[in-house]
């Protein structure tokens, strides 16, 4: 698309966007895939109309703030980029856009305050987890709350386990194979520590002795994505300098989401001295299905124990790991690998569960009809087991399937393996 | 004879956007007043949105209109006709030769939410809005045994509207036809916002709408007609060193009669492009690649058409593969299916040419436009409907650094190359504003004149989508 962005003005940042911009040729291949045009139907809210405005901002025709509610409900899923022909690398241009307009963003003192408030707690599971509990005893009241309060209550489990600290060191059980260093999340950690626990358990048994370094931080996915620029740059740097990538065979992550965050990292450092570290880093980073499909595929996977019964399971493709890291083969090959599993595809399976990060707190009504539209997709398979690979999209698809009277169990891909390791599947 | 519903998205009743600010002109504020705001955008965000379709930008529109019916239809048009402004229908504006962009600024009309479907069996019909996504017939249809056949290589985001106003092609047509021969009656409005039900009996004017641009009134439903699919389709895959051999062996095949159900090339830098998209193991080497599905209800006949086919390829000096099973061909088929987008993946531009020549000339007609593409410097890349003699041969360029006067001058030349050898200038792509201006070289000047006499007949005003298909009057 021809643009006269002024990128000598804006930096780095600005040849990605202009490059991103240039590449795409307005086919509109995209808009089937994009969960926003499937509920909307409209132009502006299809990543091609989207492009098209960023542009029309980035060149002055077009003043930020009418673009904004458009852009603002983009989920970052990244579907248009698998559907892309051209290769127009949408994530770096919306995240790219994100952090150069925010500082230009007006904002009332709360909705700032608000943001702030999500930026600090997301990364902080202490803080979170008593967030989460105190949001618990909310609940009661959600009824009388306005819909942007009540979002976020909805998403909370039934239950808010009480933290529980990583070990830092777990060593490998049995033929060592390998070491690797493990991102140990944050919200994650304290709405459903088992995620962590059972990635552990799964790694130690297949040989794999497993680090968390000590100094890590939040991936810093959620900063970037709200466009919080700086505080992104800051927890980027913290992680650089926790992960050696030479010490290990791999990074891991087994959140989506924080694992697309930290490939992404080389695109935030883009320009900058330290851009070759985030390289170095990004090279050895990997989703845990990712992993345990390569020591499968060469024939290095503890074997499972067979399941009691023939069981189903419909497997969830997160936006993050499909989508952003390309990642789908590998999740269903490990769930094939226990032995009476079948694995169902579930229609529109493309199309995003709605979570994505701070979405549901920001775009309540769209979330709430991709989610329904998800659960109803999922159940219509009748699985025995709901697996995907994202704590975002776990706690979406959870609460809707349960709303829509279900109560199939929804597991992380790693629950599920280490499930079937202890026979109790 | 009950109607099977089909809905098109399970949901729930969709939060509709709703224009943030003011309408800031009178037209907007009346479609509001009229339509309410949540058919109707008038914000300089979303406006700046409806003014381009696949390969160009329009004139900014004063009003965007999102029907939900015909009566919303015929509302927005007597307002538009009210207010003295143009009109311009627009599907997903896929479109490649600048249709839905408008020429003027006015109203557009965007069918995207007119997507009701009904599947009728019995009768092998569906009902669709205009609005409804081309792969959705086939999709509604295929649980009672039946589809769509046109397909045009756009068809997971193009409507029906889109696809009658271009008469649409795809890679099927060469066996199975175009869109328009699956039109068994249209529901239009006309420019007065009078709506008209028309069959194809007596004079034929649903076949003078399609393929009519939107110039000459609004499609809002069609009767499609559908048949079932073919019991047995195989699929072959052959490569050629040279993209001449190529069209060699589609002149022979056809000549030996075979007819196969699609037969489609590409040449080396659209195999590329697309093998860096979907990395699906394509001849990365190869000059040309050939994809060719024959099918039918007698296996024996489909083997023997496809044999007859894989020798051809073989005389031409090519190599040739099978498909192993559905999902190979259904790769190698989306493999073809995104070359034309691929193509952005080498150059930001494109001047896209759309020539159908006569099949016995094929492979004189690639090789000229290979040399000419060889001599000019550009990347100029084919690939098309071949088994139809239909070819498109895209000049690749960067505005920043390369010249539209030295591409329109090579687009000129290519275009002759079609002509000399008793070729035309659009197979499925349209006139819009792109090959507007070759018109009066295609046409003779009584047929123009008596065109011109249609337009007026039925748009005495002018006011559907001006600026295309027929050039100025003199
Ligand atoms: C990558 C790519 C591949 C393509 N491959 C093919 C192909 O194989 N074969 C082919 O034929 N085309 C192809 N096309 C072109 C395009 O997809 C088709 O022309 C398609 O029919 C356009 O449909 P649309 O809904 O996008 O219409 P639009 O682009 O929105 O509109 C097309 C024209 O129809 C008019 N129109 C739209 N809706 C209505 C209506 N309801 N009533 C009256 N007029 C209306 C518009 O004013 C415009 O003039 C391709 C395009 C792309 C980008
Ligand atoms: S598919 Fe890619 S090139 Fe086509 S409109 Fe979307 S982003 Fe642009
Ligand atoms: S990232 Fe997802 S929501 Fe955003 S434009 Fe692309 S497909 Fe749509």
């Amino acid at each position: 698309m021809n643009n006269d962005i002024p990128v000598q003005d804006i930096g780095p940042q600005g040849e990605v966007m202009a490059h991103a911009v240039d590449a795409c040729v307005h086919c509109g291949f995209c808009l089937p895939a994009c969960p926003t045009y499937a509920v909307l139907g409209d132009e502006m809210d299809s990543p091609r109309g989207r492009i098209v405005l960023m542009k029309e901002v980035l060149e002055g025709a077009l003043p930020l703030a009418d673009a904004a509610p458009h852009l603002d409900r983009c989920l970052g899923c990244q579907a248009c980029v698998t559907a892309c022909p051209s290769g127009v690398p949408y994530g770096e241009l919306i995240t790219s856009f994100r952090g150069w307009s925010e500082p230009q963003r007006e904002r009332s003192p709360l909705a700032r305050a608000g943001r702030a408030a999500i930026l600090k707690i997301l990364p902080a599971p202490r803080v979170f987890s008593l967030a989460a509990r105190a949001g618990q005893y909310a609940k009661p009241l959600a009824p009388l709350l306005p819909a942007a309060l009540r979002a976020p209550l909805d998403l909370l489990p039934e239950h808010v386990p009480a933290m529980q600290p990583n070990p830092e060191v777990t060593p490998a059980r049995g033929k060592r194979r390998g070491r690797v260093a493990f991102l140990a999340g944050c919200a994650q950690q304290a709405l459903t520590p088992n995620f962590n626990a059972a990635t552990l358990r799964v790694l130690a048994r297949n040989g794999i002795e497993v680090v968390i370094p000590e100094g890590q931080g939040c991936c810093g996915a959620a900063a970037l994505h709200t466009g919080a620029r700086e505080e992104a740059l800051r927890l980027v740097r913290q992680n650089l300098a926790a992960f050696n990538p030479d010490d290990y065979d791999a990074i891991l992550s087994n959140a989506a989401g924080c694992g697309a965050g930290l490939k992404e990292y080389p695109v935030v450092l883009h320009g900058l001295p330290d851009e070759a570290q985030a390289r170095a880093f990004a090279a050895k980073v990997q989703d845990i299905s990712e992993f345990l499909a390569g020591l499968l595929r060469e024939g290095e996977l503890e074997p499972c124990l067979p399941t009691a019964r023939p069981l189903t399971i419909a497997y969830h493709d997160a936006c993050h790991l499909a989508h952003a890291q390309g990642v789908r083969a590998a999740p269903r090959e490990l769930l094939r690998a226990i032995p009476g599993v079948t694995v169902l595809e579930v229609p529109e399976g493309d199309l995003c569960c709605g979570s994505a990060g701070t979405y549901n707190l920001e775009q309540p009504e769209l979330a709430n009809e991709l989610g329904v539209r998800k659960a109803r997709n999922i159940l219509s398979t009748t699985p025995d087991l709901i697996a995907s690979g994202n704590i975002g999209c776990h706690t979406q698809i959870q609460s809707h399937v349960r709303r829509q009277g279900s109560r199939v169990p929804v597991l992380h891909t790693v629950e599920v393996l280490d499930l079937a390791y202890r026979g109790e599947l | 004879m009950t109607p099977r519903k089909t809905a098109l998205s399970p949901g729930s009743p969709a939060p509709k956007p709703r224009s943030n600010g003011k309408p800031d002109n009178a037209l907007a504020a009346e479609l509001t007043r009229l339509l309410g705001p949540q058919k109707v955008l008038s914000n300089l965000s979303e406006r700046l949105n409806y003014r381009y379709d696949a390969i160009q930008f329009g004139a900014t529109p004063l009003a965007v209109v999102l029907p939900e019916s015909t009566a919303d239809v015929v509302t927005a048009v007597r307002a538009a006709r009210a207010a003295g402004v143009p009109v311009v229908g627009r599907g997903a504006a896929s479109g490649l030769s600048g249709g839905a962009a408008p020429a003027l600024p006015g109203l557009v009309i965007s069918f995207t939410r007119m997507t009701r479907l009904d599947i009728f069996p019995e009768r092998r019909e569906a009902r669709a809005q205009a609005g409804v996504v081309t792969l959705a017939v086939t999709d509604k249809a295929r649980p009672f045994g039946l589809i769509y056949p046109p397909d045009p290589a756009s068809f997971r985001t193009s409507t029906i509207g889109g696809n009658l106003g271009e008469n649409a092609g795809g890679p099927l047509c060469f066996k199975y036809g175009v869109s328009g021969d699956y039109v068994r009656g249209l529901e239009f409005v006309d420019a007065e916002g009078e709506v008209h039900e028309l069959g194809r009996d007596a004079y034929d004017l649903a076949g003078l709408l399609i393929g009519s641009e939107g110039t000459l009134g609004l499609i809002t439903e069609a009767t499609l007609r559908l048949t079932p699919p073919p019991r047995f389709t195989r699929t072959l895959m052959a490569s050629f060193a040279e993209v001449g051999a190529c069209a060699e062996a589609v002149s022979a095949a056809i000549a030996a009669g075979a007819v196969p159900g699609k037969l489609e090339f590409m040449d080396q830098a659209c195999t590329n492009a697309v093998e860096d998209y979907l990395h699906l193991g394509l001849p990365r080497e190869a000059g040309a690649v050939l994809l060719v599905d024959t099918d039918g209800d007698d296996l024996d006949t489909v083997e023997e058409e496809r044999a007859l086919v894989e020798a051809a390829c073989l005389a031409a000096g090519g190599t040739v593969r099978r498909a192993a099973s559905d999902a190979e061909s259904a790769a190698l088929w989306q493999a073809r299916r995104s070359v034309s987008p691929a193509l952005g993946r080498i150059r930001p531009q494109r001047m896209n040419e759309d020539i159908v020549v006569p099949r016995s000339v094929l492979p004189d007609v690639v090789r000229e436009i290979r040399a000419l593409g060889d001599a000019s410097g550009f990347h100029v890349v084919q690939f098309g409907h071949i088994g139809d003699g239909n070819l498109h041969p895209n000049i690749l360029f960067d505005p920043r650094r390369e010249s539209p006067e030295a591409v329109h001058d090579l687009a000129h030349r290519i275009a002759l190359v079609a002509i000399r050898h008793g070729g035309v200038l659009s197979g499925e792509h349209g006139i819009g504003t792109m090959k507007r201006p070759f018109m009066r070289e295609a046409v003779d000047p009584v047929t123009l004149s008596a065109l011109w006499d249609v337009k007026r007949a039925l748009d005495p005003a002018g006011a559907l989508n001006p600026g295309k298909v027929l050039p100025e009057e003199e």
